[in-house]
C-alpha cells in the first residue's frame, strides 16, 4: 500500500518511473519466501548475509547519508557481540528480549563515545582524519581482544548457546532467519524514515556542503553524531544477531578485516539508498557462496577484480545501473505540493 | 571363442559407459560446484551408499603448508581403506572444506559439511582457535562426531570431541627434565601473545621449577612483532641456559637468527621449540638452528627405526611429491591416527550411530602408526602415543631420545 501510495505521488511530482521501491517490495517478498523454497543449509548461509546486510545498512547511513566516512564499524559490531557473548556465557542470559537491546545499547554507547572524540572537537574534522580515527579505534579493540584473557585472547569465546524467548529456542534455519528478517526490516523501515525526514534533508545539506548548513544555523558536528551513533547502535545490533547466529565470537569480528568488507559491500551495490548495499552484500556472499565451491583459490581474485572494476566503471554501485540520479537524490521531509521539474509536463497532460 | 570374445566386447562396452558416467558426474559435480571436493572411490561398488567423511582444514591461508599435509593424509588413508574394501562393506567418500585460516569462512564452509553434505564425521582445524570456531558447529548443532589432529595445549574436553595429536603434558612432562641435563638449569621462555604459548609457559614453569631449574626470561610478545635484539640481550646477559621458545612465525625465523649471531649456541646454549618439525625446517639456515631440540610423536627420523612409519612415510612421499611434507608439528600424524582409530571404532560399532560410534572409539587402539602404536585412554578422549626427542644436526632432526612406551596424555 505505502508502496502503491509512494508511486502515486512520484507521478504527481513528476517522477517518469520509481524503481528503488518496485526493487525493495521485490527483495523483500523473495526475502519472505526464501526458506520455503531453499534447502535449510542455504538459509543458514542467507542468514549470515541478511545479518551483513544489516552491518552495511549501518555503513550507508555514516557514509551515504553523512559523509563519515567509517572504517570501524566492524568495532561496534564486534564490540556488542562480544557483549552478548558474555552475557551468555557469565550470566546465562540468552533471552532475546534482552540480549538484542543490549546489543543496540553497547553499539550505541560505544558509537557515541568514538563519535563525540572524532566529531566534535573545536574546528570541524577532516574525512581523512575521521577515516584514520575509526580504523584505528577497529585496529586497537581487535588487538586489545586478542591479548586479553577475560574474553577468550586469541581463541575468542566458544560455545554461546541459541537465542531464546521465553521457552522457544531461535534454532539457525528459518526460525533464525526470520527473526534476522524482521529485525532487518523494522530497522530499514526506521532508517528509511529518518534519511527522509527534515532531519535527513539538513544532514544531506551537511554532507554537501557543511560551511553552507552551519550559516542556516545548523550544528553539522551534532547531527553527524547523531547518524553516527544511530548507525553504531544498529551495528551493534548486527553483532548480537551474529554472536549467536555463530555460536562464537573471536577478535576479527572488531577488526579492520570486517569494517573494510563492509565498506566495499556497500560501494559495490551503491551508497546513499538504503537498499544498495543490502544488494551489494547479497551478490558479493551469493558469488563467494558460488565460486568457493568451484574455484576456492582464484576467488578471492576474482572477488577483488570486481569490486575494483565495479568501483571504476560504476562508481554508483550496481544500484546506479537501474535507479536514475534524481531517485537516488530522493525527497524529503512531506511530499511539495506542486512539480518542481517541468519535465512533468507529458505526465501533467496525460492526467 | 566366439562367446568369450562377445563377453569382451560387452564388459569392456559397460565399462566404457560406467568410465563416461563417472566423468560425465565428476565434470559436473566440479563445473557446477556441487561438491566441495568430491573424491567418488570405487565407482563399481555403487550398491552400497559411501560413509561420508568431512574433512574441515585450513587449504588456504597462513597456515596452508599444514592444511594441505592433513588434507593429503586423509587422501592417502582414505585410499587405502577403500582399496581394501572399504569399512563395513561400504566405501568412504571424502568431502574437503577449506577453513581459509578464517574463522568465519570456517564456520561456514563447515555448516555446509554438516548440513548439506551430512557426513557422519569431520576430523581438522589445526589452530585452538580454529577448534573453538567449529567445534559447537560440528558437535553440538551438528550432532556429528569430530576429531581434532593437532597437537595442542590439552583442555580440550568436550564430549564427542576426540583429539588424536600429543597434548602439552605428553610433549613436556618427559622433555624438560631432557632439557635440564642436556642444555641447564637456568630458563628463558620467550613467547607469542596467545593462548598457546601462555599455556604451554604455565605448564614448563612448574615443571623446571620441580626438576630444579629456574626461569630467568618469561616474556610476551606481539604475535606479529619480528625484531628481539632486546630479548636477545636479555637472554645473553643472563646467562641462559635453555631458551624453550613459543614465538612464532614470522617471527621466529629473525628471532632464532638474531640468537645465533648474538653466539647463544656457540656459548653452549640449548634452544628448544615445541612445534618445529621437518616442515619449519627450512624457515633458517642449518647453522642458525644447529642443536634445536623438540619432543613430538613422529620425526622422520624414526622410520629408520619403524617399519609401520617407514612404510607410511614412503607412501606419502610417493603419492604427495613436493613441499607439502608429512611432518607431526602441522597435525598431519594426527590426521592419520585419527582416521584409522575411527575405522576400527566403525568396525567395532557396526553402524554410524554417533554413541555407537564414540563408545568405540573410547577405547579404540590401532597397533601400527606414524611413530607406532596409539590407543585412546578410556572417558578421556585423548590419544596414549609414543614420544621422540629429536635434535637439529644439519638441517634435519635426529632421535636423541625416546618415550619408554606410550606416553598418558595427562588431559581431562
Amino acid at each position: 500500500m505505502a508502496a502503491a501510495s509512494s508511486i502515486g505521488a512520484g507521478s504527481l511530482r513528476g517522477y517518469q518511473r520509481r524503481v528503488i521501491p518496485i526493487l525493495e517490495i521485490v527483495l523483500f517478498a523473495v526475502f519472505v519466501a526464501a526458506p520455503v523454497v531453499l534447502q535449510d543449509y542455504i538459509t543458514v548461509f542467507v542468514t549470515r548475509a541478511l545479518i551483513l546486510a544489516l552491518l552495511a545498512l549501518s555503513f550507508d547511513l555514516v557514509w551515504g547519508y553523512s559523509g563519515i566516512m567509517s572504517f570501524g564499524q566492524a568495532l561496534f559490531f564486534g564490540a556488542a557481540g562480544y557483549g552478548v557473548a558474555l552475557l551468555a556465557r557469565d550470566l546465562q542470559i540468552t533471552s532475546a528480549f534482552i540480549v538484542l537491546p543490549a546489543a543496540f545499547v553497547i553499539g550505541l554507547i560505544l558509537s557515541v563515545a568514538i563519535g563525540a572524540f572524532l566529531l566534535l572537537g573545536r574546528h570541524p574534522p577532516t574525512t581523512i582524519f575521521v577515516a584514520l580515527g575509526t580504523l584505528a579505534g577497529s585496529y586497537v579493540a581487535d588487538r586489545l581482544a586478542r591479548d586479553w584473557y577475560y574474553l577468550g585472547g586469541q581463541n575468542g569465546i566458544p560455545s554461546i548457546p541459541p537465542m531464546t524467548a521465553g521457552g522457544y529456542e531461535f534454532a539457525e534455519g528459518p526460525a533464525y532467519y526470520y527473526l534476522t528478517l524482521t529485525v532487518l526490516t523494522l530497522v530499514y523501515l526506521v532508517c528509511r524514515f529518518v534519511v527522509r525526514s527534515q532531519f535527513g534533508l539538513a544532514l544531506a545539506g551537511v554532507r554537501e556542503h557543511e560551511a553552507r548548513i552551519a550559516f542556516l544555523g545548523y550544528e553539522g558536528q551534532r547531527m553527524k553524531l547523531a547518524m553516527f551513533s544511530l548507525a553504531g547502535a544498529v551495528a551493534g545490533l548486527a553483532g548480537g544477531l551474529y554472536a549467536f547466529h555463530e555460536g562464537f565470537v573471536w577478535p576479527n569480528m572488531l577488526g579492520v578485516v570486517i569494517s573494510t568488507q563492509i565498506v566495499l559491500y556497500a560501494l559495490l551495490g551503491g551508497v546513499g539508498t538504503l537498499i544498495g548495499p543490502i544488494i551489494g552484500v547479497m551478490v558479493v556472499e551469493i558469488a563467494s557462496f558460488a565460486l568457493s565451491d568451484s574455484v576456492p583459490k582464484v576467488w578471492p581474485i576474482v572477488l577483488g577484480l570486481l569490486l575494483l572494476f565495479a568501483i571504476q566503471f560504476a562508481p554508483t554501485g550496481l544500484i546506479g545501473l537501474v535507479a536514475s540520479e534524481r531517485e537516488r537524490v530522493g525527497d524529503f521531509g512531506r511530499p511539495p505540493l506542486r512539480p518542481r521539474h517541468t519535465d512533468a509536463a507529458p505526465d501533467d497532460a496525460a492526467a | 571363442m566366439c562367446d568369450q570374445s562377445a563377453g569382451g566386447a560387452k564388459a569392456s562396452r559397460v565399462s566404457r559407459r560406467r568410465f563416461l558416467h563417472s566423468a560425465a558426474w565428476m565434470s559436473g559435480a566440479v563445473a557446477t560446484g556441487v561438491g566441495s571436493w568430491v573424491l567418488q572411490p570405487r565407482w563399481s561398488n555403487a550398491a552400497a551408499a559411501p560413509i561420508r567423511v568431512g574433512i574441515a582444514t585450513d587449504l588456504t591461508g597462513a597456515i596452508a603448508y599444514a592444511g594441505n599435509a592433513n588434507a593429503n593424509t586423509a587422501r592417502m588413508v582414505v585410499k587405502d581403506i577403500n582399496d581394501a574394501g572399504g569399512i563395513l562393506g561400504r566405501p568412504i567418500e571424502l568431502f574437503i572444506a577449506d577453513t581459509a585460516s578464517d574463522e568465519s569462512v570456517a564456520v561456514a564452509n563447515v555448516r555446509r559439511l554438516i548440513q548439506r553434505d551430512k557426513v557422519d564425521l569431520v576430523l581438522g582445524g589445526i589452530t585452538s582457535s580454529m577448534r573453538n570456531a567449529i567445534k559447537d558447529v560440528i558437535v553440538t548443532r551438528g550432532k556429528t562426531l569430530y576429531i581434532y589432529p593437532e597437537q595442542y595445549e590439552g583442555k580440550e574436553c568436550t564430549s564427542y570431541l576426540f583429539c588424536t595429536g600429543p597434548t602439552l603434558s605428553q610433549q613436556c612432562d618427559q622433555f624438560i627434565p631432557w632439557l635440564i641435563k642436556n642444555g641447564g638449569k637456568r630458563f628463558a621462555l620467550p613467547a607469542a601473545n596467545y593462548v598457546f604459548p601462555r599455556a604451554v609457559n604455565e605448564h614448563a614453569r612448574k615443571l623446571i621449577e620441580n626438576n630444579g631449574g629456574e626461569v630467568i626470561v618469561e616474556e610476551y610478545y606481539p604475535v606479529d612483532q619480528i625484531e628481539y635484539s632486546a630479548t636477545v640481550s636479555r637472554i645473553m646477559t643472563n646467562k641462559v641456559d635453555v631458551v624453550l621458545n613459543t614465538i612464532i612465525p614470522p617471527g621466529a625465523g629473525p628471532f632464532f637468527k638474531q640468537l645465533y649471531e648474538a653466539g647463544f649456541g656457540r656459548r653452549g646454549g640449548r634452544l628448544a621449540c615445541l612445534y618445529y618439525d621437518e616442515a619449519s625446517l627450512n624457515i633458517n639456515e642449518p647453522q642458525e638452528i644447529e642443536g634445536m631440540a623438540n619432543c613430538l610423536d613422529y620425526f622422520r627420523a624414526v622410520t629408520s627405526e619403524d617399519l609401520a612409519s617407514e612404510r607410511i612415510q614412503a607412501k606419502y612421499d610417493r603419492e604427495f611429491p613436493g613441499r607439502i611434507l608429512f611432518a607431526a608439528g602441522t597435525g598431519a600424524t594426527g590426521m592419520y591416527r585419527g582416521l584409522k582409530l575411527w575405522e576400527l571404532a566403525v568396525k567395532e560399532a557396526g553402524n554410524l550411530d554417533r554413541e555407537h560410534v564414540a563408545a568405540a572409539l573410547d577405547h579404540a587402539k590401532i597397533g601400527e602408526g606414524p611413530g607406532g602404536p596409539a590407543e585412546m585412554v578410556p572417558g578421556k578422549r585423548h590419544c596414549k602415543m609414543n614420544m621422540y626427542t629429536a635434535v637439529a644436526k644439519d638441517g634435519k632432526f635426529e632421535i636423541v631420545a625416546r618415550s619408554a612406551g606410550l606416553v598418558d596424555p595427562m588431559a581431562c
